[in-house]
């Protein structure tokens, strides 16, 4: 039994609408083409609907989640038997829907455990379509696989609902002309699309472990949801390759700081100050697992040098005895991999520990194009008060804290920089 | 104690995200568990929507229905314990459809003495 590290985040329940909205959605839109992938959302929603409205008076069943499919599954036949125009069906199941034999075997097949998940596998895929941005792909996979409302996808990113209405509509406009159904590419299409797929991942995982959204549960359940995901990824024979083995290792490893990363009250705490007894050794076992798969083949992609890197921070006892020697080299290879601004950053702040403050000062005036990221002055500012740059640090924490647009990133700034004022 | 049926119409739920459905169901659980708690909640089922209307001096009228509007449409029901028509209504207040536009009928048992 592969070790499962999403209920270590949340119990299913929690998410049980949500979940198996994902769920339905896949299935039914496997089933009856994107084409109608409209009738795919209403019948996941009207479903859910009829939940809320028995469940609130006779209580949650004991098998909510059969309940559900149930009920789905007998509102999918129900669809096709009143259907009057076929033609819009996936020509692929055309036939066996079209006939009052077939009907319900055919669309009951859908809805097993094994099919769900194979469905859920391919919706990944189809959302994760080369053409479009990576922006549209993770809003997709969050309205669809996730089942998050296009106002709670603008919430997490701080962005209009507008904006993500219109960025999901024209990115199933695509999906429409191009695929009858999701499916998996097979052979060398594969691995191109495993590569976005797995990129559209990391984005979702760091949307919620990087973003500025306040709210800590939005962001803990984008984690949960990037890694639900890849653990689907891990279960399919051509999907688990060392990549995503490594990915999902790098989300246990960083989920496993969730808690210890801000006090009671909300504020952040930096690596340096978190209580490592807090880090949860479950998720950073289970990291360990899934880096163990990565490692078979010889294969390194960028996922495995930042999963060894979160895998040398856990292994740490204190920040003291963090590997920098080890985790500067790392992050070269991984800027060499694939260089931007922002792995540059994390190398300096490692070379600034390995080294001494001056590396990373050196290399930190090498980076462009960050100016606008409050990470960069902030990360400037800490290294020049080190060095007893007292002036120039200042000017950069006041930087950083007019860039940020989380308060809990600008008290954090506030505390740092009254802490150089004093000294 | 008197028995109390209030009765659920309306609430207008259909735009809710599935995460907003399941807080919304949620709450009833925690109403309905309140209620039990506190030996008020004797029983509570769902109707199916639709059902039938007969009418007629034979009953020999039946009808689909009654169609009333979304708002008007029973959900379902619920028995519960209180000691007076107005302990029952201030029961019922921490019905959670109400911000919704549900509405709750409150209506006294009729207890036939012998």
């Amino acid at each position: 039994m592969e070790p499962n590290p999403v209920p270590v985040l949340h119990q299913t329940i929690d998410h049980l609408f949500r979940h198996e909205s994902g769920k339905m959605i896949a299935a039914l839109t496997r089933l009856l083409g994107f084409a109608q992938f409209k009738t795919a959302e209403d019948i996941a929603q009207d479903t859910l609907l009829q939940a809320l409205h028995t469940w609130k008076f006779s209580g949650i069943p004991d098998q909510p989640a059969a309940w559900l499919m149930r009920v789905a599954r007998n509102r999918a036949i129900d669809h096709l038997r009143q259907q009057k125009v076929r033609e819009k069906n996936n020509p692929a199941y055309a036939k066996q829907l079209a006939s009052e034999y077939t009907l319900s075997p055919t669309v009951n097949q859908f809805f097993t455990e094994k099919e769900m998940e194979d469905s859920m596998l391919r919706m990944i895929f189809a959302c994760c379509h080369p053409e479009l941005p990576h922006s549209a792909q993770v809003a997709l996979i969050l309205k669809t696989l996730c089942g998050l409302h296009p106002r709670e996808i603008a919430r997490a990113f701080l962005t209009q609902e507008d904006t993500i209405n219109k960025r999901i509509y024209r990115a199933l406009e695509k999906l429409r002309e191009q695929d009858k159904e999701p499916e998996v590419p097979l052979g060398s299409a594969l691995t191109v699309r495993l590569d976005t797929v797995l990129e559209s991942l990391y984005l979702l995982f760091n949307e919620g472990y990087l973003s500025e959204q306040p709210e800590q549960f939005i962001r803990e359940e984008l984690c949960a949801d990037a890694m639900r995901l890849t653990l689907i990824l891990t279960r399919n024979t051509y999907t688990s390759t060392p990549a995503t083995h490594a990915l999902l290792a790098l989300f246990c490893f960083q989920a496993s700081r969730f808690e210890a990363r801000h006090t009671e009250q909300g504020s952040i705490l930096l690596l340096e100050d978190q209580d490592r007894n807090k880090w949860n050794q479950q998720l950073i076992q289970t990291g360990n697992h899934f880096l163990h798969q990565a490692a078979e083949g010889n294969s390194l992609s960028l996922y495995h040098l930042e999963a060894s890197i979160a895998a040398l921070h856990t292994s740490a006892v204190d920040f003291s005895s963090t590997r920098w020697d080890l985790i500067q080299g790392l992050y070269r290879k991984r800027f060499e991999l694939k260089p931007s601004p922002v792995i540059a950053l994390q190398w300096a702040i490692s070379e600034g520990y390995a080294f001494g403050p001056q590396a990373a000062l050196d290399r930190l005036h090498s980076i462009t194009h960050l100016a606008q990221y409050h990470l960069y002055p902030a990360t400037l500012a800490h290294f020049y008060s080190l060095i007893g740059e007292k002036e120039k640090a200042l000017t950069a924490y006041e930087q950083a804290i007019t860039l940020t647009r989380s308060p809990f990133e600008k008290e954090l700034l506030e505390r740092k920089k009254e802490k150089v004022k004093r000294v | 104690m008197e028995k109390f049926m209030l009765i659920f119409q309306g609430g207008q739920l259909d735009n809710l995200s599935p995460e907003e459905m399941q807080a919304q169901l949620g709450k009833w659980m925690v109403w309905i568990d309140k209620l039990a708690k506190d030996g008020r909640y004797e029983s509570g089922e769902p109707l199916i929507p639709g059902g039938k209307l007969v009418s007629g001096n034979k009953g020999q009228h039946v009808t689909d229905g009654p169609y009333t509007e979304g708002k008007e449409v029973v959900g379902g029901y619920f028995i519960i314990k209180a000691k007076d028509i107005h302990e029952a209504v201030e029961l019922s207040k921490d019905c959670p459809d109400f911000e919704f536009g549900g509405t709750v009928q409150v209506r006294q048992v009729m207890k036939m003495d012998m």
